[in-house]
């Protein structure tokens, strides 16, 4: 049970109180409602830019990270398709000097020339060392536009094009900033070591005073529902063929998460699942299977991807793989296998709420949701799953008509 | 009224309480740590087996630990992940070359149980030829895949230049994995796993009962004298590039023989390797990322081995700033070498260093690994109030001082691939 207190600032700042007197250390987590997918279709990866510039200083104070060091602390950020999160870690002694920091950004950036054209060019190598330069790099730049037509997520965080994140400009980051990062935007989560007569007065003191903004409207443009198969095939220089097989399923809130997350951990995520047993194990024709889904806060994707064995080709994977997800939607998943999917869900979670971190973000991020108590209830709905509920969802998954297939094919040179 | 320009006074890091680990031996060179005070139902059980890289031929070593689960007389492979699975179960394995280590997590109710199914797995293990096979092919691709990251071929060169002439230089290529006889997996197998165990950690809150069962099922597979590693290596220094014509990035490494934990100059040389490159503001990042937009990160560190250990800097450039960001890293270790750092840099270096520490010793696990860190090394946790005394200490001249004694350029070994 991770216990937490809720209020609002006067500005519209949610704000998630955690206590957790058992660590030394405390967690100011801020998460901000926008991610890529609030992009703009000719300016992607801006989101994520956008989260580099957060550390290249704010309106009163020129280095945001030296004075958390100074403290003890540290910091970082991520940004998804959904949301960008920012955390600091401090020792908790010195939390108010992680509310400085985090409330003088979120009051106002620096804005500097300098740091633009250097977080421009930090986010480039990004892209090269994630996407560009290695094997299967740039899959997820493939895949993205195959899946989705209309949706945002059509784009991958990092960005369509390096032309996108070379050409952004001041203007562009200035009105980014003041659309979407501001007090009515954005959930602001204290956990660990906090003291309990101080911290609301403290951090009334920090984020009291700024201007709450209002809450942008997102028109994210619906991906119509997909009637046909869609495939594409790409050659690249690598040693194996691979193939990446994704089913459009339903919203992060909806139940069917659930079902979705558990699915992909029956059929394929470790060496007893499902399509490693029979495809890999069994029938040898692939040397690696995984499925997974992503997660996302609107409709996403169910993967399953791998790598054909020697001397095997595309289709006679696609034959089995067919005939095995055929099964599942005729038989489901066993009693004991379903029983043990739970247990390891329950050791996972326990596992996972050890981390002070790992809390403050969940927190936030189901309170963006709906409800952070949910972080309490998501353990429940997992243990109610029945056979019939998984075979009802493999049923409206894995359809060819629900699918879009991608091949990796290694080229002859 | 708030003024925003001033930062909060930091307040300084109370001390820290380093608490040890119940040790508990099995034999005299094998002892069990158990960390039982947990706030929660998770628990942990290490494994140390002395099968690391340094005990055979790398293939071997290599795919004898990706094996451990391949089956046993009485159940297959698929049986014994089921009974993992079904006890919710989790399980990691890691080789490096001083060791290989098992970590099993469930939660309390669980984890006996589970230690036993893994304990029995690794020890009865028959080696399928189906599975090795199978093991063989998946390890044969992975290594054509890695073979494509510039990284991969950076690592290799400089580990070949780093253990330069010792056992630890060699390399696992291709061609190795057609060359593996089950008889050689099984012989490794009975010496490194059968008789190899020489530590196991537990974190939980477990049943006294349940512990001493570990202890004795333990005591079959103990290794019955202390181990020795191997201390003599020393770096090749000098300039080495490995060309691929595709790559938009190079991959850098440099690094020089150093030395682990036990050496006199461990404090105050992690003390420099953290102003250097250990952390978000060290002068690396702030010179080739935040200045120069090289990279998308650089950082440096201290790695150790049993008996010594090396200094390595890591970093992947885009193939137009390889030559640059070698010229400024030199730049940056001669600096350190000639000119006395500022106070105030040091100082919130200092502090940094105190929040990490106390960041590391949050909670029963991060406590046990702590320990696991010293006691490698036969020290003991007064080690770490002796590094928070070094931190408080330390002047911006003995900073200089030892800088000019490890960080010479001449002595590097500076490889790149891309």
């Amino acid at each position: 049970m991770v216990s937490f207190e809720r209020y609002k600032l006067k500005n519209g700042l949610t704000v998630l109180l955690h206590q957790d007197k058992t660590t030394p250390m405390v967690v100011v987590n801020t998460l901000y409602d926008v991610g890529a997918r609030d992009e703009n279709e000719n300016k992607t990866g801006f989101a994520h830019l956008f989260e580099h510039l957060m550390f290249g200083g704010s309106i009163h104070i020129q280095e945001f990270d030296k004075a958390l060091q100074k403290a003890g602390g540290e910091s970082n950020a991520f940004t998804s398709n959904d949301i960008t999160n920012y955390y600091d870690i401090v020792p908790a002694q010195n939390i108010e000097t992680a509310l400085w920091l985090e409330s003088d950004r979120m009051l106002s950036l620096a804005f500097t020339d300098k740091s633009l054209e250097v977080q421009r060019n930090v986010v480039i190598e990004e892209f090269k060392q994630r996407y560009l330069n290695q094997p299967y790099g740039d899959v997820w730049l493939e895949l993205r536009p195959l899946a989705y037509e209309k949706h945002p997520y059509k784009w991958a965080t990092i960005g369509k094009d390096i032309s996108h994140i070379e050409n952004a400009t001041m203007e562009d980051v200035k009105a980014f900033f003041n659309k979407y990062y501001c007090p009515a935007n954005a959930i602001l989560c204290i956990s660990g070591n906090i003291d309990d007569s101080t911290i609301r007065e403290n951090i009334e003191k920090y984020f009291g005073s700024i201007q709450g903004g209002s809450k942008p409207l997102r028109k994210t443009p619906k991906e119509p529902k997909q009637e046909s198969f869609k495939i594409k095939i790409i050659e690249r220089d690598v040693p194996a063929n691979a193939f990446y097989y994704a089913f459009k399923m339903c919203s992060r809130k909806s139940t069917g998460y659930y079902l979705g997350d558990m699915m992909s951990d029956a059929i394929g995520k470790d060496s007893s699942s499902i399509l490693n047993i029979t495809l890999k194990k069994e029938l040898e024709l692939v040397t690696e299977i995984n499925a997974f889904i992503t997660g996302s806060l609107d409709d996403g994707l169910f993967i399953i991807s791998g790598k054909l064995a020697e001397g095997i080709d595309f289709e006679e994977l696609d034959e089995q793989l067919w005939l095995k997800l055929e099964e599942v939607k005729n038989n489901g998943v066993s009693a004991k296998k379903l029983e043990a999917l739970k247990n390891k869900i329950s050791t996972a979670k326990a596992f996972q709420e050890q981390g002070l971190l790992n809390r403050s973000i969940n927190l936030s991020f189901f309170e963006l949701l709906g409800d952070a108590n949910a972080i309490n209830e998501e353990g429940l709905i997992y243990q109610k799953i029945s056979h019939s509920d998984l075979v009802l969802f493999a049923n409206e998954l894995f359809s060819k008509n629900n699918c879009s297939l991608l091949k990796v094919s290694k080229n002859a040179g | 009224m708030l003024d925003r320009n001033k930062a909060p006074l930091p307040q300084k890091i109370q001390n820290i309480d380093f608490v040890r680990p119940q040790e508990i031996w099995i034999n005299s060179s094998v002892k069990l740590l158990w960390m039982q005070n947990v706030p929660n139902d998770t628990s942990r059980i290490d494994l140390y087996f002395d099968a690391g890289l340094r005990k055979g031929r790398n293939i071997i070593a290599s795919l004898c630990s990706s094996l451990l689960f391949s089956g046993t007389k009485e159940k297959n492979t698929t049986e014994i992940h089921n009974q993992i699975d079904q006890l919710g179960a989790f399980f990691d394995i890691g080789l490096s070359h001083e060791g290989v280590l098992v970590s099993v997590f469930a939660l309390k109710e669980n984890i006996y149980e589970a230690f036993c199914v893994i304990y029995n797995a690794i020890q009865g293990d028959v080696f399928p030829d189906k599975e090795i096979i199978e093991k063989i092919t998946g390890k044969k691709e992975k290594h054509k895949i890695n073979s494509g990251k510039v990284g991969f071929l950076a690592q290799r060169k400089f580990q070949e230049k780093i253990f330069y002439n010792t056992p630890y230089s060699e390399l696992t290529n291709l061609e190795d994995y057609d060359n593996v006889t089950k008889k050689e997996l099984v012989e490794f197998h009975k010496s490194a796993f059968k008789n190899g165990l020489y530590k196991v950690a537990v974190v939980g809150n477990l049943k006294e009962k349940e512990v001493e069962s570990i202890v004795k099922k333990c005591k079959n597979s103990c290794i019955d004298k202390p181990l020795e590693y191997y201390k003599n290596f020393c770096n090749s220094p000098g300039i080495f590039h490995i060309e691929k014509k595709s790559a938009v990035q190079s991959a850098i490494r440099i690094g020089k023989t150093l030395f682990n934990k036990t050496h006199e100059d461990f404090f105050d040389f992690s003390i420099l390797n953290t102003v250097l490159g250990d952390y978000f503001g060290s002068r690396l990042m702030k010179n080739i990322r935040e200045d120069k937009g090289f990279t998308y990160g650089i950082g440096s560190a201290l790695a150790e081995t049993g008996g010594s250990g090396y200094f390595i800097i890591g970093s992947e450039v885009g193939i137009q700033h390889r030559q640059p960001t070698l010229n400024e890293v030199q730049k940056e270790l001669e600096t350190l070498c000639s000119i006395q750092m500022e106070q105030n840099e040091l100082n919130l270096v200092k502090n940094y260093l105190l929040g990490q520490m106390l960041k590391s010793a949050d909670g029963p696990y991060a406590m046990m690994d702590l320990f696991l860190s010293v006691d490698a090394y036969s020290l003991d946790m007064d080690f770490y109030n002796q590094y928070i005394e070094r931190i408080h200490q330390i002047d911006t001249n003995q900073i200089k001082s030892i800088s000019n004694k490890h960080l010479q350029w001449e002595t590097m070994s500076v490889v790149s691939a891309g």
